[in-house]
């Protein structure tokens, strides 16, 4: 039996901003906003709004994990779509004018052999080739519309998410995994770097750009901050929230505003001026998967239409484009669920629970693991009131055994003290990398 | 056995202000609850006999016999956990009371991983199992799965609370010990539920990190069960607890940067760079 105490939306229903991640104030004074959409894979597009927030243009067909949307000199909007791993370029009337996928005679392959794999970020330069952040190939490249490649850099670089160009040539990029911000010259030179490379200094920074008074500014998303660090980086003005937003992108408006995209944090984009107050905000997310009373069909005995365990989601977004859902049928009494996953990302099966904060829950499942070269798991993220993690990396989750190569059906079980901000909970099977994992007789109670 | 290992003066003493804190959480209780509505839960492990050493000396300062202590009978038990349970329980004069799921046990005909049946369990156990969202015909008898702790250590909790009024519980737990023990507060109400007794767990050693128990064991003699001589550094059944470094006492192993409860969970840093591979989250 099945009670919902906090209902869902249908998926994909334009305008639903779920994960904001890049953004742009454009001349006319609308915002632009790149949506990725939500955790089963819908509702990623393009829109873009006005001051007082209505959507005056969208575009969304077709889109996975869209990163950045950037309006062009000529009016056109240029799209990274990330796991469909192309750049496109969008007219205002929605025709695709120039779509990376047909470079290298439909190929896709660029003038180097290669195909862009993951891109995140794609700026137009002044001579109208774009400088586009190919993450998953760990460089930052130059081409023009036909897929030339005019310049590229990957020398250190570890999952780079932005890269943009300088007034004087230079490229800045924001080296991600590396925990390091660049700044490399034409001659792939590295003349400034700001972070250590620890997650102190800077975590997983999403973005960086120069400002007219030569400061940086950074977006350290996962410590939840945006930094303006000078030259010399010496760290002049910091925004941090005291709750868990991982901001993504922030750029610099004309009036020397922030314009903050702040991910699944939120779901919001905020503006902020120099002391911090919020000036201007949008928000538009419903949350489309429900929130049950109570674990339901935590012995997935019941199996919905689309052959995924009923009252389950199977969360697709982060897993770029791979990975499925399975069942073992040998199990006995019944068949049980499991995720069988291949490359880097990873892949949720999930269910939202509310939950008391304060209590202390016991969680406990039965999981088995065939050649797991990254991890499964089974984990506990807490969300508040807007609907953000409390976590600031997944490896802070409450969880049980992380499981690595082929292990038999164990007893996993743990315990969660709920914190005082959660709404609710989401309980995931997680698994990353590459290798299956099964689950069954899944519990969660109050102890 | 006891320590016969030095501590210097001015460790002791802040041992001594640690234990002070405790008892000054244990004298408290004994403020809210009356003697006879107080109960203790005792594993023979370190944690729970630091707690039942300190209870029994506020018991002395205030005249009073020790409260009635439960011990869970898994019937998983280390020899040597029963044998240190049975000295003490004599030396300290604890009034013990051993609390086991015996419906269970009979059912499991008192064998490790026996299938037991559920329609052969007893009304209580049943609805127990109906309450979790257990809904099998049976589960393999065992402690550390869900339905098995449930059942030998949960239900069997709440039975003594039901079966002796107990209104306040005294647990041995520390913050350090888990993630989840955190936010934990030295009194914690629980509201009754269905199959759940409306009680208070009371905490007196939260404060205490791992080191600061070892060092107050050796700083005040206080007996322990010797099997965190060969190494152990957290009990449990005997089929799932698992020695974290053979023949290196407890507290000469590194508390402070690897994992109390490690056995299973020690290449948990190792696998955590893997997970953080994924990036996004």
């Amino acid at each position: 039996m099945s009670e919902i105490v906090g209902p869902g939306c249908q998926r994909g229903i334009p305008g639903n901003l779920e994960m904001p991640l890049a953004v742009e104030r454009l001349p006319n004074g609308n915002t632009l906003i790149a949506d990725a959409g939500d955790e089963a894979g819908f509702g990623s597009e393009i829109i873009e709004v006005n001051s007082v927030g209505s959507i005056v243009w969208n575009y969304n067909e077709g889109l996975r994990f869209a990163h950045s949307g950037r309006r062009l000199k000529n009016g056109n909007t240029l799209i990274t779509d990330t796991t469909n791993n192309r750049l496109i370029e969008v007219h205002p009337d929605k025709r695709i004018v120039m779509n990376s996928d047909e470079w290298g005679r439909g190929t896709g392959h660029l003038s180097d052999g290669s195909h862009l794999h993951y891109p995140n970020e794609a700026f137009e330069l002044g001579d109208g080739t774009f400088l586009v952040t190919d993450r998953n190939n760990d460089r930052c490249i130059q081409v023009d519309r036909n897929g030339k490649v005019i310049w590229s850099f990957e020398k250190e670089l570890h999952h780079p998410h932005h890269a943009n160009v300088l007034p004087n040539g230079n490229i800045l990029i924001a080296d991600s995994d590396g925990n390091r911000i660049l700044e490399v010259n034409r001659k792939k030179e590295i003349i400034w770097s700001y972070g250590d490379g620890s997650k102190e200094t800077l975590w997983w920074p999403r973005g960086a750009l120069r400002m007219r008074n030569g400061n940086t500014v950074i977006t350290d998303s996962k410590n939840h901050r945006i930094l303006e660090v000078t030259r010399e980086g010496k760290r002049v003005w910091t925004f941090q929230t005291d709750h868990v937003d991982k901001f993504y992108i922030t750029s610099v408006t004309e009036q020397g505003t922030f314009l903050i995209a702040s991910t699944d944090g939120h779901h919001q984009v905020i503006e902020v001026d120099r002391t911090g107050n919020i000036v201007w905000l949008f928000r538009n997310y419903r949350r489309p998967a429900p929130i049950y009373a109570r674990l339901t069909n935590g012995f997935f005995k019941e199996v919905g239409e689309d052959g995924i365990p009923r009252h389950w989601v199977l969360a697709t977004r982060l897993s770029e484009g791979g990975g499925r859902l399975i069942w073992d049928y040998e199990n006995k009494p019944y068949p049980c669920p499991g995720l069988d996953y291949d490359r880097p990302g990873g892949l949720f099966l999930q269910q939202n629970i509310a939950v008391k904060a304060g209590e202390t829950y016991r969680v406990g499942a039965e999981i088995k693991t065939i050649e797991v070269q990254g991890v499964a798991c089974l984990h506990i993220d807490f969300y508040d009131a807007l609907g953000g993690s409390l976590y600031r990396d997944i490896t802070e989750m409450p969880s049980g055994e992380y499981f690595t190569g082929t292990n038999d059906w164990s007893h996993d079980l743990f315990e969660v003290k709920v914190p005082q901000q959660a709404t609710f909970a989401q309980i995931r099977l997680a698994i990353n990398h590459s290798g299956k994992v099964f689950i069954r007789n899944l519990m969660m109670n109050p102890m | 056995m006891a320590m016969d290992r030095e501590i210097s003066e001015k460790r002791k003493r802040q041992c001594l202000k640690w234990v002070e804190i405790s008892k000054g959480i244990v004298r408290q209780a004994f403020e809210r609850f009356k003697p006879e509505e107080l109960g203790i839960t005792w594993t023979g492990g370190k944690d729970s006999t630091l707690t039942l050493w300190i209870i029994r000396q506020v018991c002395e300062e205030k005249k009073l016999p020790l409260p009635k202590t439960m011990i869970i009978g898994e019937g998983d038990e280390f020899l040597e956990i029963e044998e240190f349970v049975e000295r003490i329980k004599k030396e300290w004069n604890v009034p013990l009371e051993v609390c086991r799921n015996e419906d269970v046990l009979k059912a499991a005909h008192y064998k490790l991983n026996a299938a037991v049946k559920v329609r052969d369990l007893n009304d209580r156990n049943r609805a127990e199992l109906e309450r979790i969202g257990f809904d099998e015909e049976e589960f393999p008898f065992e402690a550390e799965s869900y339905v098995g702790n449930h059942l030998m250590k949960t239900v069997v909790f709440n039975e003594f609370l039901e079966r002796n009024k107990i209104k306040g519980i005294f647990q041995g737990l520390r913050w350090d010990e888990h993630p989840a023990r955190f936010n934990d507060e030295y009194f914690e109400y629980k509201e009754g539920g269905y199959l759940m007794p409306e009680h208070t767990r009371i905490r007196p050693i939260l404060h205490f990190t791992e080191k600061d128990l070892w060092d107050t064991y050796a700083a005040f003699k206080i007996p322990y069960c010797s099997l965190y001589e060969k190494g152990y550094r957290s009990l449990g059944a005997k089929t799932t607890s698992l020695i974290s470094m053979e023949g290196v006492p407890a507290w000469e192993q590194d508390l402070e940067n690897t994992e109390e409860r490690a056995g299973r969970r020690q290449d948990k840093e190792k696998a955590m760079e893997r997970m953080r591979k994924l990036g996004y989250m």
